[in-house]
């Protein structure tokens, strides 16, 4: 029964990877470029273990920013994950100290993405830490493979291949899909213009006063003024 | 040093990825941090894409018009397919083109 539900979650994690793996392998490339050295790009997949947050990490280094910048954006970045703990939480409570380990770090926003359906209608009767397991470990593999491809490609692809440019790419086809409302689009417009303008502010804080600006006029809109 | 700063940042990660478990239950999260949550991956995401296609010194901006468009048509492509190889794809190759 636990090799069952080990193996449900790998393959409910496998359509999840055409979007994972573009995106490792851009991650890879990304820091060769921004001079991180190979063992420190690859590495980072497994320290940091969190995509854009890598990236943001990656990019700001080669910027020369302050510590203190880059550690709290990629905080700001991750505080999503917080929610997630909060929802796998009750349904782990019952695991050894070690699982919830392994668990916790393995949560990511497609493992929890593919993990909460089937804790929620699978978790009082079967071993469902064992899906969380599979999917978990699956992404796992599958980021840090795909890291490695990036680095040894991101060695031999020319410069003018422009393949820096697949950041803001990537992250164009996260945000997109994300832009349903008016608070939504106010934030992204309001983050914009303060990134603009605001990049000869010192240590590279333009990245963290502009993402602050825009979740607060994004969640101040939405609390006034509740879209459907 | 850059090992430093990647291991603090991954030990914040893993605190966040664990923070509700049982041990640390009696953290207290507010409602209204979903609401600002929720616009964190919006925002961050928008300054990066906004600070690789725009350049500003103080006084003027400046830009690439090639990424400026070849990013217009990734916009199109991720408004329509939601896919993350496709809007890659439909980028570069913009850019190759231009």
């Amino acid at each position: 029964m636990s090799r069952k539900e080990f193996f449900l979650g790998v393959t409910a994690m496998l359509p999840l990877l055409l979007g994972v793996v573009p995106f490792g392998l851009v991650f890879g490339v990304l820091g060769i470029s921004s001079g991180l050295t190979e063992t420190e790009t690859i590495l980072m997949s497994s320290i940091v273990f969190a995509g854009a947050s890598q990236v943001v990490f990656a990019q700001l280094w080669a910027a020369g920013s302050a510590y203190f910048v880059i550690a709290s954006s990629v905080a700001l970045i991750n505080l999503r994950h917080v929610l997630y703990s909060a929802s796998v939480a009750e349904y782990l409570k019952k695991l050894s100290f070690k699982w919830r380990i392994v668990l916790g770090y393995l949560l990511t926003d497609e493992s929890f993405a593919v993990s909460i359906k089937r804790l929620s209608t699978h978790g009082e009767r079967r071993p469902v830490h064992f899906f969380m397991l599979g999917s978990g470990l699956t992404l796992w593999i599958a980021w840090q493979l795909s890291t490695i491809v990036g680095v040894i490609a991101g060695s031999t692809i020319p410069e003018n291949w422009e393949l820096a440019f697949a950041i803001p790419l990537t992250f164009i086809a996260i945000v997109v899909p994300l832009l349903k409302n008016t608070p939504t689009i106010i934030c992204a417009l309001t983050t914009c213009l303060i990134a603009i303008f605001g990049q000869s502010l010192p240590w590279n804080t333009w990245i963290i006063v502009a993402a602050l600006g825009g979740i607060l006029i994004g969640a101040s809109i939405e609390k006034w003024k509740p879209s459907k | 040093m850059i090992w430093l700063v990647m291991v603090l940042t991954g030990l914040i990660n893993f605190i966040f990825r664990i923070s509700m478990f049982s041990e640390f239950r009696n953290i207290h999260v507010p409602p209204s941090f979903h609401r600002y949550v929720s616009y964190v991956p919006i925002s961050v995401l928008s300054a990066i894409i906004a600070s690789s296609l725009f350049t500003h010194n103080g006084h003027e901006i400046s830009y690439d018009v090639e990424k400026l468009i070849a990013a217009l048509a990734a916009v199109a492509c991720a408004y329509l397919t939601k896919s993350v190889s496709a809007t890659l794809i439909v980028g570069l190759v913009t850019v190759w083109l231009i």
